[in-house]
């Protein structure tokens, strides 16, 4: 009889391994390198305030790219995200009157999770492609929240709202601290839970996961509706931050939640990706659009910066990784 | 001189050494046999030859002299194609634009009325028992004809150098004669033909020389077929006898072991289209094996049972109550396991790690919020010793760096770990390597042993009767006959499997016989002293012979014993004063490949047997057009 070859793990060792196998890491260092030269090439980045700013813009992203991420664990994509926060944020604009500030919250959180529930539906029991269908969401949620505004923006918002985005505790910005805290939870989820495994395995392998029992129906919509629901709150985060909401809110967070969650490392054919992964992504993002906004770089010029950056992020993780996985 | 001359073959892929210093030959005007087990390096080394793999070292020398494919397509332009079972055909082009598709690559305006041409030329070429219509879509073709189309493919190419990889995988015994009698023609003609296969009859029928490898290494370069046996082959090919990589102990037990009811019953189940009227039953502690042809709707009958495809007709019982589960986890959870066929794309998840891969079932019939993982850590580590698997291995991050065997060890932990009553595997040896094999042999004895119901589905006709206690064969979606598979021999059981667009042939003659004659006419093979009643046609209660299709008979208590045996060419009267006559059919390299017996009562007028014998053999004899016929 023949020995088994049994083949030996790839050696590794130390920092090295952590480094190789562990994505949070390499994002967290590469954060740290691009809040460096950002640090060294402009002054005014080194200050709290600027900090704290960053801190904020990255809100917004962060809630969308959330969902995003589960969704793009699963192999799909939700381009719907953006045009949904202009609706919700709409519909939260409209109910504060007769509804009041938590009736309208209600059904602005309502609303955005049943867009992403029919988008999931129509891909998971329609079998469209999820790009086919989270494109006509876009389309329908944009167009609706013309109508549904008038084509005007409502700025008839609660000043308590408005606490979402200017308390701090201990000197941190509440909304941020909830932006963290909604991670944290995410997190635990993706590594802990059942659905978080079943999201990487129906992503991973759809057929391998049906055949051992998860359901992956089930899971393949709620990625979607979490989407929805994460734009209605991010929604909810930007009508705070100006007290005001216009139809047009939202423009490109589509792109910029998926530039996140690639620059994450996460993998756009699904089961591959770190929710900590796109938080780094989301920081990057929005430092690098702050530093070249510090350094008085053209806005015209930023596209070709950010797109760039994305590219290059991407190709880098997929080298890194296939080391790692070779 | 070589037609063909490869040496110092080796290749890598990832951590399997797939070939290691393999050479190969090849003269012109030779079937030359590439044999080994699974997983032996046969199927690499033809497609190193084919130029669809790239080897890490080889020497190359076509025609005397040293050449480098780096693609499949500059081996097709140096004249060396391979058919093979996953056909390459484009399904909505018709035959003519299929033989062509080649030329369709090429430089320069196309001239269809030329090719055209061309094609009946080459199809004319094969000899006058092939029919095929030109413009025929591909898709509606049976898989004979599909390969046909691919041997032309090759021809219009002008190949010289043609690789068949497993070619008769899923064709009928008569298929595959027609398939061998192409195969000399070809080799008459000058073409060099490289065989793939691990069936011993088809090599020693075929092969005029045969190398055979065994994990990638070279242990018989070019022996002449002649100067070989059976024995010495397989002993070749596994490094040990057969007895010993079945792990069956001496001898296997007189009756299969059956407690009390069956845990599984399955009464004409029916899933369209691929499964059309299966029925079987399932015992605690015995392996059952499910043998037949790719396609015969073996993988779709288990997969129903598991609830991933939804049932059409008929039922499935477990222990004794209605059960059909709507999604896996239904089936699961009543206690069904499916280890299916492709590890690859239905068993392994790549993204995560061979600890997550290994619970991935306990996830899907966990109920709760958590993953639960900590309540099945002793079992996993009991498991894994049991497979002899190091426990730290389950910490690895990725399931695709181990070797098929070590996958399918997982895989089947995955399954274990739920203590399943019924364990179903979908070739569960495929893809493994021969010493794995045998341990996985050995486990599914253990498993039944202790108490579970296994049901193993495998295309390899030698595994199927070394593992199982009983068969059940399928052929086009039906199950066609069962029986203790100490009974039955590779080759019967290849009769048993033949698709159903054949033996429609070949019933049709039966009934033509009994409409013409009365009595009962049956198709049948013999072994020794056992009987094959592979169809039967007829009802006639005083011409009974007392044997029915699917079953296996004693020779010696058959009243016909002497028509059988005696092989007179006219009718011979039984014990029982019934006539019968018998009629060999002789396949075209002159062995038989069965008999056709006729049966009257007593006292019938008596037909001319000599006029009979010869329509019947006319009729039946491996002619093209018998196999060739449209699928169904």
């Amino acid at each position: 009889m023949t020995e088994e070859i049994v083949p030996a793990a790839p050696p590794r060792h130390g920092v090295l391994k952590l480094f190789a196998t562990q994505i949070e890491l390499r994002m967290l260092l590469l954060t740290l390198a691009v809040m460096l030269v950002l640090a060294i090439s402009s002054p005014y980045f080194r200050t709290l305030n600027n900090l704290l700013n960053a801190m904020d813009q990255s809100v917004v992203v962060g809630l969308v790219a959330l969902g995003q991420t589960l969704v793009i664990l699963i192999g799909g994509i939700d381009l719907a995200v953006g045009s949904l926060v202009g609706v919700t944020g709409i519909v939260l604009g409209l109910c504060f009157p007769s509804l009041g500030l938590y009736g309208a919250v209600a059904a602005c959180l309502v609303t955005g999770a049943v867009a992403g529930t029919i988008s999931g539906a129509i891909t998971t029991f329609g079998r469209v492609a999820p790009f086919v269908v989270t494109l006509g969401m876009m389309s329908i949620g944009r167009s609706l929240a013309y109508v549904l505004s008038g084509a005007t923006s409502i700025s008839a918002i609660p000043p308590a709202l408005g606490d979402l985005s200017s308390l701090t505790i201990f000197g941190v910005p509440l909304n941020f601290t909830l932006l963290i805290i909604v991670y944290l939870l995410a997190w635990w989820f993706l590594s802990r839970a059942k659905g978080g495994r079943t999201l990487y395995a129906i992503g991973s392998n759809n057929a391998a996961a049906r055949v051992a029992g998860l359901s992956i129906s089930i899971w393949s919509v709620l990625a979607y509706t979490i989407s929805g629901l994460m734009a209605a709150v991010s929604a909810i985060f930007l009508t705070s931050r100006v007290l005001s909401i216009d139809p047009l809110a939202g423009t490109g967070l589509e792109l910029d939640s998926i530039a996140a969650v690639v620059i994450g490392g996460a993998s756009l054919f699904g089961g591959r990706g770190s929710i900590i992964g796109t938080l780094f992504g989301v920081f990057i993002m929005v430092f690098i659009r702050n530093g070249l906004n510090l350094l008085g770089v053209s806005p015209y010029w930023q596209g070709t910066a950010i797109g760039s950056i994305i590219i290059a992020a991407v190709l880098l993780e997929r080298i890194v990784s296939s080391r790692a996985r070779r | 001189m070589a037609l063909l001359e490869l040496s110092g073959v080796s290749k890598r892929f990832g951590s399997t050494q797939a070939l290691s210093d393999a050479s190969f030959s090849l003269a012109a005007g030779e079937v030359h046999g590439l044999c080994g087990a699974n997983g032996a390096g046969k199927s690499t080394l033809s497609r190193v030859i084919s130029g669809h793999v790239q080897p890490d070292q080889s020497r190359f020398v076509l025609d005397g002299q040293e050449r480098h494919f780096t693609s499949s397509r500059d081996a097709l332009r140096a004249g060396i194609c391979m058919v093979t079972q996953e056909t390459t055909l484009a399904p909505d082009l018709s035959v003519l634009e299929n033989i062509m598709l080649p030329r369709l690559g090429m430089p320069g305006a196309l001239n269809w009325r030329r090719l055209r041409e061309e094609a009946a030329q080459l199809v004319a070429g094969l000899g006058g028992d092939i029919q095929l219509t030109l413009d025929e879509t591909v898709g509606t073709l049976s898989i004979g004809q599909r390969q046909m189309v691919e041997i032309l493919k090759a021809l219009a190419l002008d190949s010289r150098i043609i690789i068949f990889d497993e070619p008769t995988a899923s064709l009928s015994p008569f298929e595959s004669e027609i398939l061998f009698g192409i195969m000399r023609d070809l080799t008459a003609r000058g073409h060099g033909l490289i065989f793939v296969s691990h069936r011993l009859e088809e090599i020693f029928g075929v092969c005029d020389r045969i190398t055979v490898l065994r994990e990638g290494r070279l242990v018989a370069s070019g022996a002449t077929t002649a100067s070989m046996t059976g024995g010495e082959l397989v002993r070749l090919m596994i490094g040990r006898e057969l007895a010993d990589v079945f792990a069956r102990g001496d001898d296997p037990p007189a009756e299969p072991l059956r407690t009390g009811k069956p845990v599984l019953r399955v009464r004409n189940l029916a899933s369209s289209p691929l499964v059309r009227d299966v029925s079987f039953e399932l015992h605690a502690g015995e392996i059952l094996g499910l043998a037949g042809l790719i396609g015969a709707g073996r993988s779709e009958t288990l997969e129903t049972i598991f609830g991933l495809r939804k049932a059409t007709g008929g039922k499935v019982e477990l222990e004794g109550d209605a059960f059909s589960p709507r999604r896996p986890v239904d089936a699961i959870r009543a206690g069904v396991a499916l280890v299916p066929e492709d590890r690859r794309h239905q068993s392994i998840v790549p993204d995560l790690s061979v600890r997550e891969n290994l619970l991935l079932a306990h996830l899907g019939d966990h109920r709760g919020f958590g993953r639960g993982y900590a309540a099945r850590k002793t079992e996993a580590e009991r498991l894994l010793d049991l497979l002899g698997l190091p426990p730290d291995r389950l910490w690895d991050p990725d399931l695709l760096n181990f070797s098929g065997g070590m996958q399918q060890k997982i895989i089947l932990a995955r399954w274990l770990l739920l203590k399943p009553r019924v364990l179903m595997l979908d070739e569960p040896t495929r893809g493994v390597d021969i010493g794995t094999r045998s341990s996985i042999y050995a486990l599914l004895r253990r498993i039944a042993a202790e108490g579970v119901a296994v049901l193993v589905v495998s295309s390899d006709f030698e595994e199927v009767i070394g593992i199982s206690d009983r068969i059940v064969v399928m052929s086009d979606g039906v199950s066609v006959a069962e029986f203790p598979s100490r009974l039955v021999s590779i080759e019967s059981l290849a009769m048993f499997a033949a698709p159903r667009s054949s033996a429609k042939r070949t019933h049709a003659v039966l009934e033509e016989l009994v409409a013409a004659h009365g009595g009962v006419a049956c198709w049948v093979g013999i072994e020794q002293d056992r009987l094959f009643c592979f169809d039967r046609a007829g009802s006639e209660t005083r011409a009974d012979p007392g044997i029915a299709a699917g079953q296996i008979h004693d020779v010696s208590t058959l009243a016909m014993a002497l028509a059988l045996t005696a092989r007179a060419p006219g009718f011979v009267t039984d014990t029982d004063a019934k006539q019968t006559l018998a009629i060999a059919i002789m396949g075209r390299r002159g062995h038989e490949l069965g008999l056709v017996s006729l049966t009257l009562p007593a006292g019938n007028p008596l037909p001319d047997a000599e006029t009979l014998t010869r329509q019947v053999q006319d009729r039946l004899a491996a002619k093209g057009s018998l196999a060739l016929g449209k699928a169904a």
